[in-house]
């Protein structure tokens, strides 16, 4: 694993350090995700200041609430005890009491806030001492007016010692109140620095993500067209190339014409001299026999005529020329034959059909019978596929390696000749003949498929035709013949074919 | 009394030419033969006021000639009105089955071929004589 992922990382580095189209639209996705991820920071960043800020002036309001309702509480106890002081009723008192534990409770909360903030502390300790001395002087005079002496309450009011402490009590919540006010609007500039902040921030990714969106577009567009172009040439190319192996095929196919044409050219115009060489070789043996008749003639009458020459001449060398010259040409002939054979063969219309190499391995056994009994050898035959090709092509092929193996059997033991088969699973045949014959010497095993060359002692009779036919053969039906052999112990001859020929509607290979 | 039949050899091989002559020579056929070296003289001589004014024919043809294809000659041969009555024997060294079979369907009569082996080659033409000797051939007119 470690292996693969440093080969992709090496893969991923190779890609960067490789300038081009592919770089330059990810560094672009790059920068543009940066530029969004800057903005969403920021976002982030000031919508958290701006909450804290929120948290502040809800205090500070609750700071404003507490100190306002710090005077209300004064205010109303006041009245309720001037009230009470007229009227002598007793829910007035209860009134002016509950409004200075109005004033308690929110002293309490001006308390805690000013515990936190060092600014609001002196002013909250100056009116929570303004109130405490207020609520002691409205004490007093509750008292008095609660033990019947309201007049000395009057009198106790009349000093306007209480309004003075109402007064600076006000004075002192004024002075929280400004404060408060003052820190609200800080609070508020700065969250809409904030908010500006963000908008800013966004504008200018905006526009740089909008400028990089235009950036990719203009690669992208720039890339298709270059591809488009590419493809193009791409397709002319191909299409050239089309052209180029339509021609080269055809070329081909006619240089195999003319080279069948050729041979088969050559071998009539070659035969026609031949007829006159045996011709005429022929003519000069009979004339030869009324020359030897004319000699003996003069033998006979007049012995002493006769030149020693002149017998040898018309009773050894001429015979011996024409012997010699009949030989040739004989062989001459074989040899043209075989020229025309192999280029017939290369005409001849293929028709393909389903053949039971089976039975077409009992006939080609059945056609060496009278060799193979003579030689006391045997030909085996093993399982064998059906294969869809040229019947006669075939059998001459089969015919031919068969007639190899027999021929070709080493007299010092039994000879023993298996022909089998099988499918392969690239969709070929293989028809193998295996023999214990004499063998093939390695530097051997190719020429023995050439016209005309034999391999080995040459003891048989044949003109090294008949591998070479083998392969020619096994050739034109789209496949081949190998060999496997070890000189002094055997040889296999495998016969490779399509499982099935297809030819065009002439009778060509396809 | 008939004419005799005369023989027009037309045969590019001088060789080949003179193994025929001597060789129907042997089979005691003295018929008049005329040789002809191309298919152009030939075909010259077939379609000469010499050939019209005499009588029967029978062509002895090769199909490998220099200057045409035996076939051309056979072909307008059998093409005439008054040539296509002659007997045709095409004696060459072709033996291509389909060569064969388009020689009969242009109306050759017989077609030999010309063995390499001497032996039979004589023997062929000798055989030949034998035929031409009972052959009738039509006049010509």
């Amino acid at each position: 694993m470690p292996a693969t992922l440093r080969a992709r990382f090496d893969a991923f580095r190779r890609f960067l350090n490789t300038p081009g189209f592919g770089r330059r639209v990810v560094l672009l996705l790059v920068i543009a995700l940066a530029l969004k991820l800057a903005v969403n920071v920021t976002a982030f960043v000031i919508i958290d200041r701006t909450a804290q800020q929120d948290a502040l002036s809800r205090s500070f309001q609750e700071i404003r609430r507490a100190s306002r309702s710090v005077l209300i509480g004064v205010l109303s106890a006041e009245t309720a005890q001037r009230a009470y002081l007229l009227t002598g009723e007793a829910a007035r008192e209860a009134e002016a009491m509950e409004g200075l534990r109005e004033v308690d409770r929110a002293l309490m909360v001006l308390g805690t806030a000013a515990s936190r903030d060092a600014d609001l502390a002196p002013l909250v300790e100056e009116v929570r001492a303004t109130a405490r001395d207020k609520a002691q002087e409205l004490g007093v005079t509750l008292d008095l007016a609660r033990s019947g002496r309201v007049t000395d309450a009057v009198r106790v009011m009349a000093t306007g010692q209480g309004q003075a402490l109402t007064d600076r009590l006000r004075s002192g919540v004024g002075a929280i109140d400004d404060l408060v006010g003052r820190r609200l609007a800080a609070a508020n500039s700065a969250s809409t620095n904030g908010l500006r902040t963000v908008g800013v921030v966004n504008g200018i990714s905006s526009v740089l993500i909008i400028s990089l969106a235009i950036a990719i577009f203009w690669l992208l567009r720039t890339y298709i067209a270059d591809m488009r172009h590419k493809q193009l040439e791409l397709d002319r190319l191909n299409a050239g190339l089309e052209d180029q192996v339509r021609d080269r095929t055809l070329a081909l196919t006619r240089a195999n014409e003319e080279i069948q044409r050729f041979a088969y050219i050559v071998s009539h115009d070659l035969r026609a001299p031949l007829v006159n060489v045996m011709g005429y070789t022929s003519e000069l043996q009979s004339a030869g026999k009324a020359l030897e008749a004319q000699l003996a003639a003069v033998e006979a009458k007049s012995p002493k005529l006769v030149q020693p020459d002149a017998v040898a001449a018309i009773r050894e060398d001429v015979p011996e020329a024409i012997g010699f010259i009949r030989a040739s040409t004989e062989k001459m002939d074989r040899l043209i034959n075989a020229i025309l054979r192999l280029s017939r063969d290369g005409r001849r219309a293929l028709h393909p059909e389903k053949i039971d190499l089976k039975t077409l391995a009992s006939g080609a056994a059945a056609a060496v019978h009278h060799q193979t009994d003579a030689q006391g050898a045997e030909i085996e035959i093993g399982d064998l596929p059906t294969i869809e090709s040229d019947r006669l092509t075939v059998e001459q092929l089969l015919g031919n390696l068969v007639d190899n193996a027999v021929k070709y059997l080493d007299p010092g033991r039994p000879g023993r000749i298996r022909i089998e088969g099988a499918h392969r699973p690239d969709g070929m045949v293989e028809i193998r003949v295996t023999d214990n014959g004499r063998g093939i010497a390695d530097r051997d095993l190719e020429r023995i498929f050439e016209l005309f060359r034999r391999a080995g002692k040459q003891d048989r009779p044949g003109e090294g035709l008949g591998l070479a036919f083998v392969r020619n053969g096994a050739r034109r039906l789209g496949g081949d013949v190998e060999v496997t052999s070890v000189a002094g112990e055997g040889s296999t001859f495998s016969l490779i074919l399509p499982r099935r020929l297809t030819v065009t509607a002439s009778g060509e290979p396809a | 009394m008939t004419t005799p039949v005369k023989i027009v050899m037309v045969e590019d091989d001088h060789g080949h030419a003179r193994l025929i002559e001597k060789n129907i020579r042997r089979a005691n056929i003295s018929n008049e033969i005329a040789h002809f070296a191309d298919g152009g003289s030939a075909l010259d001589y077939l379609f000469s006021d010499e050939v019209k004014a005499n009588g029967p024919l029978l062509i002895l043809l090769d199909l490998n000639l220099p200057d045409m294809s035996g076939t051309d000659i056979l072909q307008k041969v059998k093409g005439d009105e008054r040539l296509r009555r002659a007997p045709v024997v095409i004696l060459t060294t072709t033996d291509d089955k389909v060569e064969i079979q388009r020689c009969y369907d242009l109306g050759c009569n017989v077609y030999i071929t010309k063995p390499v082996d001497y032996e039979s080659f004589a023997d062929a033409i000798r055989q030949l004589g034998l035929f031409l000797s009972v052959m009738q051939a039509p006049d010509i007119e």
